[in-house]
């Protein structure tokens, strides 16, 4: 009874249809741009860093010699910039992954995707290397528009120089690592407002108290925050150097070790996350 | 094709879907019937791969649907309208899955008129009503032109017009060879819809088969009978098994005998008939009986002002 109608069965859509990674980067290349929430962050992100590179600078220029060296002058309103333009990076990460969680498309993004955990990583691949490009140039453009600003010191930000190199690298990496971290505490709890509530408690409360309090066992704290121990990869030699002397008996940490702790906080969680992703009902 | 074998959903005390077995054929629509909160949804979920089943397995199409390579052309599903990021537009929401496997924009454009959402293809989905998000998810589940159809109630929000499509589209897909398993609590639109139902309640199948082999089993058929001559034909009929009814002085309601039976033994006995009606079960009827027992939320008898239920603990609270 059933063969006649089983016999003219459709066959499934061309072979070539079928899931791959690649075509699942292509998703979310789409799924990104197609929100004005990145829109909105990035061109915060971008241009809120060279604007605040540009006007800091002119202050920065004035104090030196009385509070200041030139050397920090300089690179003070690249850390200001960094500082601002990583919370809006921290708002992109965030709604990236629980923009999906919010509305109910997680369920048909795994539905096309069910092994689930490929959505998390190329979410994360689109994510990590948008922060990077759009980090890179707001701090080679806010490099080009403070040089003339800072023509009058004596000193610049010598390009040829190996730390300066590492610091403004460092600064794009931060950016771009800093995204991630907050990606996976929003795949963790995959809710905007607790996701971003937890990122910028930490990076804006937690981590300057634990910086800032003069408590012997907070020394043994302070090298694993995130985000302050991320950011020494964009730190000088020097103030790297003075924090691990007033560290006393505390962890020292390098410029590329205090990164691999931000490092480290991504794995982790992004390992805790993807487990849970596999295994919660969706 | 769809089987289910012993598949269980436990959500922490609740059994949402107790051991539940079932076969969803091809070339057919599938109604699969039953009360808010009996558990239809939860098993679609579990088809779908997005609940991880307490026990039991469920495979489509021959395997688990995590298992396809290629899963949006092997199974189409909507589960909950608006499984879509608001901020997004129909079409690039669209555009975003057929990416995940090289589905190309022709496509997507296409599945977008046959839903017909051209008009709104380019606007937020956040401003959709409930039943242009039913037609975007059942767009989204034609994208891959699958083998297999899971429509959580489709017809959910959708205006007169809108269901009667949703019913064609259905049976035309089923008439290809398909696989269409749909879900609702609608009686009415399943009796009209689906060739095979399977009926559900409080987690367990209460029956499954053809539409009419499920009605006739769970309802009484009876012949309506109008005459002048009512208690002489009520006598004439009566009998072991067969009961006479009467509602209204002329009427009678005679269950146990065909309407030729009735007739029959009218005219022999040369009373006069003014109404001779076969009356069928209909789904409804079958509905009812088959689930009074598993109805997950009764609407509460109010007496006094207390559902008649009330958990202790809600006294205190008075």
């Amino acid at each position: 009874m059933s063969a006649v109608t089983t016999s003219a069965a459709p066959t499934s859509a061309a072979p070539s249809h079928r899931w791959t990674f690649g075509r699942q980067l292509r998703s979310e290349w789409l799924k990104f741009w197609t929100v004005r929430s990145t829109i909105w962050t990035l061109s915060v992100m971008v241009v809120g860093m060279i604007g605040l590179v540009v006007l800091i600078s002119f202050p920065m220029r004035s104090a030196v010699g009385d509070f200041m060296s030139a050397e920090e002058a300089l690179w003070a309103p690249f850390e200001f910039a960094v500082n601002m333009g990583s919370l809006a990076v921290v708002v992109l990460a965030v709604l990236t992954i629980t923009g999906e969680y919010r509305t109910g498309m997680i369920r048909a993004s795994v539905t096309a995707a069910p092994r689930r955990t490929p959505v998390l990583w190329s979410k994360l691949v689109i994510l990590f290397a948008v922060v990077l490009v759009a980090a890179a140039v707001a701090i080679v453009l806010a490099f080009a528009l403070q040089a003339p600003i800072m023509s009058s010191l004596d000193a610049s930000i010598d390009l040829g120089d190996a730390e300066s190199q590492r610091r403004l690298f460092g600064n794009v990496l931060y950016l771009a690592t800093i995204g991630a971290f907050a990606f996976a505490v929003g795949a963790l709890l995959r809710h905007s407002a607790a996701a971003l509530a937890t990122v910028l408690g930490l990076m804006l409360v937690v981590e300057s108290l634990v910086r800032g309090i003069p408590w012997e066992p907070l020394e043994y704290v302070r090298p694993f925050m995130p985000s302050s121990s991320g950011y020494l990869l964009a730190s000088s030699q020097e103030s790297i150097d003075s924090m691990n002397a007033m560290a006393g008996h505390g962890i020292h940490l390098s410029a590329w070790g205090g990164y691999a702790v931000l490092v480290g906080w991504v794995v982790v969680l992004l390992g805790l996350a993807a487990v849970l992703l596999k295994r919660r009902d969706a | 094709m769809i089987e289910a074998h012993d598949l269980t959903k436990r959500y922490g005390d609740k059994l949402a879907v107790d051991r539940i077995s079932f076969r969803v054929e091809p070339g057919q629509v599938t109604g699969f019937l039953g009360p808010n909160g009996a558990g239809k949804s939860t098993t679609m979920r579990m088809i779908m791969g997005l609940d991880r089943p307490t026990a039991g397995t469920v495979t489509v199409n021959g395997r688990p649907y995590v298992e396809h390579r290629s899963p949006l052309t092997e199974v189409g599903a909507l589960l909950e309208a608006k499984a879509v990021h608001t901020g997004r537009s129909a079409r690039n929401h669209l555009r975003a899955l057929a990416a995940t496997h090289g589905i190309g924009d022709s496509r997507v454009d296409e599945v977008i008129e046959m839903t017909g959402l051209q008009s709104v293809a380019r606007k937020r989905v956040g401003g959709f009503s409930l039943g242009m998000g039913q037609r975007l998810g059942i767009a989204a589940a034609l994208l891959g032109d699958p083998r297999t159809l899971i429509l959580d109630e489709p017809v959910n929000g959708l205006d007169p017009e809108g269901v009667l499509w949703v019913r064609n589209l259905v049976k035309y897909l089923a008439g290809q060879g398909r696989t269409v398993f749909l879900s609702s609590h609608l009686m009415s639109e399943m009796a009209l819809t689906a060739d095979h139902l399977i009926v559900i309640g409080r987690g367990h199948i209460v029956a499954s088969g053809p539409v009419q082999e499920v009605v006739d089993a769970s309802t009484q058929s009876s012949v309506r009978v109008r005459s002048p001559q009512a208690a002489q034909l009520a006598e004439l009929v009566a009998g072991p098994g067969v009961t006479v009814t009467s509602t209204e002085p002329g009427l009678l309601t005679v269950v146990g005998h065909t309407s030729e039976a009735v007739g029959e033994a009218a005219a022999g006995a040369g009373i006069v008939l003014h109404e001779l009606t076969p009356v069928r079960g209909s789904l409804e009827e079958a509905f009812m009986s088959l689930t009074q027992d598993t109805v997950e939320y009764h609407s509460a008898t109010v007496e006094g002002g207390a559902p008649v239920d009330a958990p202790a603990g809600e006294e205190v609270d008075r």
